[in-house]
């Protein structure tokens, strides 16, 4: 058994007993899970990822990666992508020292107004990730890793379509707690990348857990006297969602595991393209075979679907796809194949 | 519970054979040189046979000392990537090479494997299946294809339908009812068919396409040796259900449209689409992650593990994506594909056009692997 399936099954049983359906629920209606968060911090899952100067308790992205697609298995209310992957990634910069509590991640949405005038922080970052809750907002700003607190920001609270927060916040000249140079390798697309496979992580467990929860349902459910899994336009939809969770757990384990070599663009456009197309074709069957069930709060389902939606337009969609569309086009015909054979070790300039 | 596959990737030793096969391809099947086929359909070299067999890159998984490599199913699945994906005529090799000679050294006797193992090797070997009948398709148990113990052997009577490169072959795996049992899946058995044994008649069945790999074979009084029976008698079920279980994942069920795809790059690189773009980028990150598959499954395969469902899983993905592929080209670009033509792109899309409808279908239909998968999932 790898480091990673020790930590996935370590994650997956504290998850199981404390992120139960009810308390996903209270999360989503109060915003936050002190429970949950206690109880990650408590085995260390709080700052995996994350190197020991920093911080942290150290663990390769691989790591951080295992942990997530548990998350993502039980719909785990908590800034975890931003604490432990994407934390470490950005405190890969000399002097970033982090604080205990949630940490969270500015994502550098498009038309963010971010910029640092001299040593301030003036503009808005919009969607950030629990913003209001966080002990420490990082950010890659102007070839900075900057940390700002929320107290210093204007927070306007806003939620996914999942109900997850996505909070905007505002800053007018402010000093940042922390502002370090980043090094080269810290660059927004490289960001973005990370971001992508944090999310496709997320989104990796959520479909085990929606072909998983499909699965059982149609096997428990009853109608002309048999289970409705035993009706073979039924069991389309069950194979596919078991599917494409097949298809993008795999994915993202290769992505992870050349994220930990260095240079894996091409493995994490993929696995994000993947795991997109996955959120539209598995929530859908997964839907379909739950009929009205599955559009209800009071059903699971939607824990998991609403955050396949939500991930999916997060931390990039379209823009994968075409990106990766040139790069092919640049790279021409002849080396077509060593694409897909060889992945980012072809050449592919992404 | 969900099914899982564990990443792999090549090793040192692999990708060296991977250069290996590539430099063989350079030489020996330049681009040009060949018209290239699409995926299993692609027409007969017995040169190239013999070529690969010379190198040791046919019945790669066969132990030694029957004439093979004891290398690996990741090891094959290498080299069959680089040969399909550019449309190298492999079908005299190809079913031997994939399961029949596979069926031989798990079922058959040390003679057997003596006979027939060494030759299959060595590329010498053509293979045919001897499965589906008339009235036989999905439900093979239902084989009505008869063979009765007569002195020294077995007589054998019926039809096998569907039969690709039957008027090729020199061997055919045939399941035929040997034994009287209630259970319809027991009293099957295999026979091993010289194909030039008298008694048989090889109809050809055009394709739709013109083509005619696809045959026909009528058995009347065919008399089979006894030592011509492949494993257990009445154990034919076990043994052919087996029969590509778990190499169904290989990269012929992804790999057919990518020589179209790469020239359709190559014609139109300078005047293509925003929508053919995406289209490059879509499918680039959707051929990545089904190779993934193949492998992951191969691998698990070399481990002795028995990936059935992941196979299956491949399987059904690999070609509906297939399928999506050829009808996406066609939403991006107005042209009508000729089969004469002078653009390869245009002479493979047409071909692909009318054979594409069959990639779902061989190999266990889409509709019984989903079938499978559900039941794996209860």
């Amino acid at each position: 058994m790898s480091e990673q399936d020790l930590l996935f099954e370590t994650a997956d049983r504290l998850f199981a007993a404390v992120c139960t359906f009810d308390e996903v629920q209270r999360a989503q209606n109060s915003g936050w899970s002190d429970l949950s968060w206690e109880a990650c911090n408590e085995l260390g899952l709080t700052r995996i990822g994350v190197g020991e100067d920093a911080g942290g308790v150290g663990g390769s992205i691989a790591d951080a990666v295992a942990l997530l697609m548990a998350a993502g298995y039980h719909s785990v209310p908590l800034p975890l992508a931003e604490s432990t992957l994407l934390a470490g990634w950005l405190a890969k910069a000399p002097g970033v020292i982090l604080p205990e509590g949630p940490l969270t991640v500015i994502p550098n949405k498009a038309n963010d107004s971010l910029r640092l005038d001299g040593a301030k922080l003036f503009g808005t970052a919009q969607r950030v990730p629990w913003g209001r809750k966080a002990s420490l907002v990082l950010g890659l700003i102007d070839g900075h890793i900057i940390g700002v607190t929320p107290s210093q920001a204007t927070v306007s609270e806003d939620v996914n379509v999942a109900g997850e927060a996505r909070d905007d916040l505002s800053f007018d000249g402010v000093t940042p707690v922390l502002c370090e140079r980043a090094v080269p390798e810290q660059t927004k697309q490289s960001l973005q990348l990370m971001g992508a496979l944090s999310r496709s992580a997320l989104m990796a467990g959520a479909l085990l857990r929606v072909a998983d929860i499909t699965a059982q349902y149609t096997q428990e459910r009853k109608q002309f006297g048999k289970a409705i899994g035993s009706f073979q336009a039924v069991q389309l939809h069950v194979v596919r969602c078991a599917e494409q969770a097949a298809y993008v757990d795999l994915g993202v384990q290769v992505a992870a595991r050349e994220a930990d070599r260095g240079v894996a663009a091409f493995e994490i456009m993929a696995a994000k393209t993947l795991a997109n197309d996955a959120a539209r074709i598995a929530s859908r069957a997964a839907h379909q075979a739950h009929g009205a069930m599955g559009m209800t709060q009071e059903y699971v389902l939607h824990q998991y679907t609403r955050r396949l939606w939500a991930w999916r337009s997060e931390y990039g969609d379209a823009s994968w796809v075409h990106h990766l569309g040139e790069a092919v086009v640049a790279l021409g015909a002849d080396h077509h194949f060593h694409v897909i054979a060889d992945g980012s070790a072809s050449g592919i300039s992404l | 519970m969900a099914i899982r596959l564990i990443a792999t990737e090549l090793t040192e030793q692999e990708r060296d054979l991977q250069a290996q096969v590539r430099a063989f391809c350079e030489e020996h099947l330049p681009r040009g040189s060949f018209e290239p086929g699409l995926g299993m359909s692609s027409g007969q070299s017995r040169d190239l046979s013999r070529e690969l067999g010379k190198r040791g890159w046919l019945g790669m998984a066969l132990p030694q000392e029957y004439g093979g490599s004891d290398r690996s199913t990741v090891d094959r699945l290498v080299v069959v990537e680089e040969l399909l994906r550019r449309g190298a005529p492999l079908e005299h090799h190809w079913t031997a090479d994939r399961q029949s000679g596979v069926m031989i050294n798990r079922s058959g006797t040390q003679e057997q494997k003596q006979r027939f193992l060494p030759s299959i090797a060595a590329g010498e070997l053509c293979f045919c299946i001897g499965m589906s009948e008339p009235d036989s398709g999905s439900d093979l148990a239902s084989v009505k294809s008869r063979a009765i113990p007569v002195d020294g052997g077995w007589l054998l009577n019926g039809t096998k339908i569907w039969t690709s490169n039957a008027h090729f072959a020199d061997w055919m795996i045939c399941l035929c009812r040997t034994h009287d049992a209630d259970n319809p899946h027991q009293g099957l058995s295999q026979l091993l068919i010289d194909m030039r044994s008298p008694g048989i008649t090889i109809n050809p069945i055009p394709l739709l396409d013109g083509t005619a790999d696809f045959a026909e074979v009528v058995f009347e009084d065919v008399f089979v040796p006894e030592d011509l029976l492949l494993g257990e008698p009445g154990n034919g079920w076990t043994q052919v259900t087996s029969e590509l279980s778990f190499e169904r994942a290989g990269p012929e069920r992804w790999i057919t449209p990518v020589i179209i795809v790469e020239n359709f790059l190559r014609e139109n690189a300078d005047s293509l689409s925003p929508a053919a773009v995406d289209f490059l980028g879509h499918t680039i990150a959707r051929w990545w992650g089904l190779r993934q598959i193949s492998l992951a499954a191969a691998r698990m395969i070399d481990e002795g593990l028995a990936p059935a469902l992941q196979a299956a899983i491949g399987k059904d993905m690999g070609t509906e994506f297939e399928q999506e592929v050829i009808t996406a080209l066609q939403q991006l670009i107005d042209i009508e594909p000729s089969l004469v033509s002078r653009s390869p792109f245009s002479r493979l899309l047409a071909r692909a056009v009318l054979v594409a409808p069959s990639w779902p279908i061989r190999g266990g239909t889409n509709e019984v692997l989903k079938g499978i998968i559900a039941k794996g999932l209860r």
